[in-house]
């Protein structure tokens, strides 16, 4: 693959990227090729060796987004959602699932870092730092849906059906949430939850910190997907589950302060997806170039190489957008909203077709598990709709630029 | 105890490198550079002897372009104290890395000076050997096994026939091979870390080495392009032919 973006990156940056890749080179990947079987294996808690994530542990890799002066790394703000892409795409060239994994502890710490009360930060981040099996999780989505309620309608109606009271100095929450990344096995949540039924939900939504063993609360199941299994999704029922007053994290406004969550989140999806295109992209260019059909070796079919030509040229409009949006990001550029989601969907959708040209080129192998190569096109299938479809995304893009028309409320079914 | 390592900025291993048109050397333009693996093991051993608390300071030395602070970085990264970067853009022959190394011995007063057995560009294997000469000090080259005491230290060395053990009073020098140890990745805290410790420049005329070749490359080219290999009906043709045409069976 090209890498023109040398120039603009920090030698940190680099050396980062680098380090990150020689660990997916070296571990990560030779397991995947050699262990198909283990995605399939249904004790989700057995499917990732222990190992893998020991060396994510040892370089680093899990615990991004915990500020420096409780232990974790000292990134620089100012390209640090550039960074967080650069890593991601690494290790989801090698396995997206252990990715997704990984850095919903990211994502979730700047949160915490961002609203936490001190004495939770120095009580939780310790505690994600040292135990390496520990995960974040971030609790949004339930069964009445997720994406409608990030439409322009910020009306009661619209409000999540999980709802928090106050209860003296506790909150009782009561609710479930679902297809939650890390769910099933996170030791922290961020939740989110009603804490007003009268106004609509960026009014009207608060965010808790929910330790995993807080009485009331339970997992009920891991989510089977269809990729990216190697992170457990899960879902979760809370029932009269009380929570020090404390743990509240944003009073009312929770969904219209997470914006730096939600950014990082769509950049990082981004280059995630941009990851699994990169594999699908050197697994193919390897077949092509030794696999004989015909009496030549397939790239030498020129309706071969023109299909590996659209992957890489796919692939770097994929990657020049998400440059641009996580630069935006970064500089907290008024855009910065609407690149974001155009990274995440035009990635998601330009990937689902590189992943298809490299099922198509592989022929009968491509649809074999051994192969792996249809491991790639299921990973990638995953990203259409997590973190919101591509629709949805499509009129956040809009109603962005266009939020007195767009964006205005179109009133109530009757 | 003091360790100096020595690093070299090479092209990355993983690499199809080509020559160029004129023959003149390689084309390095747009490859992707790291540092030699062998050196990578000399960091490791350092940085392991210090974990143990048989060394408390490493400096690490490269002698190069600027991109070779890059190389000095990542050693930075992996646990070394200190960098030292003697800046050329000229291509520096052992004898004269030899020598620049031997004067940075003799400012830095090491205990042990380790480096990679050899570099995978040029392959020479020739600088430690020299820089242990012109010091006067003991070697142990091809290392796969490293004992350090007080006053000495056990090398163990992987030779044609085997293993020999060899021991050297310090300061000594050892050249890092294959199986010494497994070099660690640099964690993302520690690069971000090495960003704040210190790397020194130098050029080699600060020393008062020459660094003008003394050899003249002749033509780089690549190596002939293999043949095909050829199917054959029968194990007696298989047996026929290694005979009379590979003549490896008599
Ligand atoms: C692997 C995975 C991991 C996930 N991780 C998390 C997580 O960590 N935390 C979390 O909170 N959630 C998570 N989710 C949930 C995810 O964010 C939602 O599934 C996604 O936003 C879509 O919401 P939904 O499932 O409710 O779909 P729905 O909203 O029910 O969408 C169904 C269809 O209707 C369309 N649609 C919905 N509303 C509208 C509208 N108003 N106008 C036009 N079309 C519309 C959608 O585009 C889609 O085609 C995850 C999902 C997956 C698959």
């Amino acid at each position: 693959m090209i890498h023109a973006d040398d120039g603009i990156l920090s030698q940190e940056q680099r050396l980062m990227r680098d380090s990150c890749r020689s660990f997916v080179d070296d571990v990560v990947t030779p397991f995947i090729r050699s262990n198909w079987q283990r995605e399939w294996d249904m004790s989700p808690g057995e499917r990732l060796p222990g190992a893998i994530l020991e060396g994510a542990e040892a370089i680093g890799i899990r615990t991004l987004g915990v500020p420096e002066e409780f232990g974790g790394i000292d990134l620089e703000r100012e390209t640090e959602v550039r960074t967080f892409a650069l890593i991601a795409e690494e290790i989801a060239r090698g396995d997206s699932g252990l990715a997704d994994k990984l850095v919903q502890n990211w994502k979730v710490s700047i949160v915490i870092r961002q609203f936490a009360a001190k004495h939770l930060q120095e009580k939780w981040f310790p505690r994600l730092l040292e135990d390496p099996k520990f995960l974040l999780a971030h609790c949004l989505t339930e069964p009445r849906g997720a994406s409608d309620r990030w439409l322009p309608y910020n009306v009661p109606e619209a409000s999540m059906h999980t709802r928090a009271v106050p209860d003296g100095d506790h909150w009782v929450i009561n609710g479930r949430k679902q297809f939650i990344s890390n769910g099933f096995d996170a030791s922290l949540y961020v939740v989110y939850a009603n804490t007003d039924p009268s106004v609509g939900m960026l009014q009207g939504t608060s965010s808790f910190l929910v330790p995993r063993e807080t009485p009331g609360l339970t997992i009920t199941k891991c989510n089977e997907t269809m990729g990216c299994r190697f992170m457990n999704n899960g879902e979760l029922v809370f029932e009269d589950c009380r929570i020090p007053a404390d743990h509240l994290l944003v009073k009312s406004t929770a969904l219209a302060s997470a914006g730096q969550y939600f950014r990082a989140g769509k950049i990082i999806q981004a280059a995630k997806n941009l990851g699994v295109g990169v594999a699908c992209f050197e697994r193919t260019a390897d077949y092509v170039q030794n696999y004989v059909q015909g009496g030549r070796i397939l790239i030498k079919h020129q309706a071969v190489a023109l299909r590996l030509a659209d992957m890489a040229t796919r692939i770097e409009a994929v990657r020049s957008l998400v440059e641009r949006a996580s630069k935006a990001v970064d500089e907290a550029h008024p855009d910065a909203d609407i690149l974001c989601n155009m990274a995440k969907v035009y990635a998601s959708e330009e990937i689902m077709k590189v992943a298809t040209h490299a099922l198509e080129l592989h022929g009968g192998n491509g649809a074999m598990l051994e192969f792996g190569i249809e491991k790639l096109f299921r990973d990638a299938a995953i990203f259409l709709h997590m973190d919101a479809t591509v629709d949805v995304s499509r009129m956040k893009i809009i109603k962005n630029m266009f939020p007195a028309t767009a964006g205005k409320y179109a009133g109530p079914e009757t | 105890m003091k360790i100096l390592v020595a690093v070299k900025r090479v092209a990355d291993p993983n690499v199809k490198v080509r020559a160029l048109a004129d023959g003149s050397g390689v084309d390095l333009a747009n490859i992707k550079m790291t540092m030699n693996p062998f050196d990578e093991i000399a960091v490791e051993e350092a940085v392991r002897l210090k974990e143990v608390g048989r060394a408390n300071e490493i400096v690490v030395v490269s002698i190069g372009p600027e991109k070779s602070a890059e190389t000095l970085r990542t050693a930075l990264a992996m646990g070394a104290d200190r960098g030292l970067l003697v800046r050329t853009d000229a291509v520096v022959e052992p004898l004269a890395v030899a020598k620049i190394l031997k004067a940075v011995a003799e400012a830095e007063r090491p205990d042990i000076i380790i480096t990679g057995k050899q570099a995978i560009d040029d392959d020479a294997n020739q600088t430690g050997q020299m820089l242990s000469a012109l010091l006067g000090w003991g070697q142990g080259t091809f290392a796969s096994k490293l004992v350090v005491g007080d006053k000495a230290i056990e090398v163990t060395r992987e030779v044609d026939g085997g293993l020999q053990t060899v021991g050297l009073p310090l300061p000594a020098l050892v050249t890092a091979d294959l199986r010494l140890n497994e070099p660690r990745y640099a964690s993302l805290p520690n690069i971000m870390k090495a960003k704040k410790k210190p790397i020194d420049e130098r050029t080699p005329a600060d020393y008062g080495v020459a660094v003008e070749p003394r050899l003249t490359v002749v033509r780089v080219h690549e190596p002939a392009t293999r043949k095909a290999g050829i199917k054959v009906g029968s194990v007696g043709e298989l047996v026929e032919r290694l005979r009379m045409e590979a003549g490896v069976l008599r």
